[in-house]
């Protein structure tokens, strides 16, 4: 899922304080899950905003309303009518969300609550680590299930660098070697040969943002555009 | 609206809210024909040995169903019984679909709002539960 956390307080404090009425958006998805965005931390941000901006002598009004998802549309239309009044939107969810919400608003301003850090797991409650870099070319059927894009610094394709110590990360030595990881899970289901495997280098040019229509909705959508 | 750990039922509220979608949820609510077709689209319904709880239909009946029934005059218990059959054990994936068309993830995120509204949000299960000492 998408992991996120909450920006320092005094940095929102910055991007809302010019506003008068601020609604805080949050978001039932991931961002509630990860104890980042969800109807909580929605209540902790309103009060801390208002005593913080109150302090500074700020005429500052929030109010918090939770959507089930920030990336889908028709759980935004309940939206519609209560945005209305509000001078600027503050949302909680990802940046996904963030940008979905300022499309639909494009009047008003809507700021990040959030900084989305990564797709991760769920290690336990509060604690979650990176596993996914979305690059679009999973090669994780001849990595034992272990990515080298995601858990390897530098992101290595065909093995280690050479500067491991003890299995440990050079770059970062409280991390261990993906390598010797991805090494040792092949060995343990007798798949080393997939680790002789090459991978040809990625492709990093294309930046372009990403668009998927399931081949089995593309008719119903060709037809819209005619 | 009554705060988080708050015991209190914000009753005016629940009404406003269920007014507000009346038509088209009553509309809903009484078109099931409690055929029970929806419950095989429900991944949780098939994974949890096909426990009636986890039907699309059983959950929008005894959470959204339930408070149209009492016109919102529900007690906090009850409030929070909602709230397993509305986040514990429903993911709103919006897979569940209903043979003669109603629109069941819609009822499930109406009543979950209705839920919020009253300072109750979900436990989460695949987040192992609301962090010590809070509830939910």
């Amino acid at each position: 899922m998408i992991i996120a956390t909450r920006k320092q307080l005094e940095v929102i404090k910055e991007m809302v304080k010019g506003y008068r009425k601020v609604l805080n958006v949050g978001c039932g998805g991931c961002t509630s899950v990860c104890l980042a965005g969800g109807q909580k931390e929605i209540d902790d941000l309103c009060t801390q905003l208002t005593v913080s901006l109150k302090g500074d002598q700020i005429v500052f009004e929030s109010a918090g309303f939770t959507v089930e998802r920030q990336c889908e549309p028709h759980f935004l239309e309940e939206l519609d009518e209560i945005v209305k009044p509000y001078d600027a939107l503050l949302s909680m969810g990802c940046g996904a969300g963030v940008q979905f919400l300022a499309e639909r608003y494009p009047n008003k301003p809507v700021f990040p609550a959030l900084d989305t850090v990564f797709i991760g797991v769920n290690k336990n409650i509060g604690w979650y680590e990176e596993r996914c870099k979305s690059c679009g070319d999973c090669v994780l059927g001849l990595t034992g299930g272990i990515c080298p894009n995601a858990m390897c610094a530098k992101g290595l394709l065909n093995g280690p660098c050479g500067g491991p110590q003890d299995d440990r990360c050079e770059v970062d030595n409280e991390v261990s070697c993906a390598w010797v990881k991805i090494y040792e899970r092949l060995k343990a289901q007798g798949r080393l040969g997939d680790i002789m495997k090459v991978q040809p280098a990625r492709e990093w040019q294309d930046q372009v943002q990403g668009t998927l229509v399931l081949e089995a909705y593309r008719d119903r959508y060709a037809k819209k555009e005619k | 609206m009554p705060g988080r750990g708050s015991k209190s039922v914000d009753t005016d509220q629940i009404k406003a809210l269920l007014k507000k979608n009346k038509r088209s949820m009553k509309l809903r609510l009484a078109a099931c024909a409690g055929c029970t077709l929806c419950a095989e689209s429900c991944f949780l319904f098939r994974k949890k040995g096909k426990d009636p709880q986890y039907m699309p239909s059983y959950k929008v009946l005894n959470t959204l169903g339930r408070l149209y029934r009492k016109n919102g005059k529900v007690s906090r218990a009850e409030l929070e019984r909602m709230r397993d059959l509305l986040w514990k054990n429903c993911m709103l994936c919006e897979r569940c679909y209903c043979a003669i068309g109603v629109d069941l993830p819609k009822m499930i995120a109406f009543a979950r709002r209705i839920l919020r509204s009253q300072g109750i949000e979900g436990i989460y299960p695949h987040s192992l539960g609301a962090p010590e000492g809070e509830d939910g």
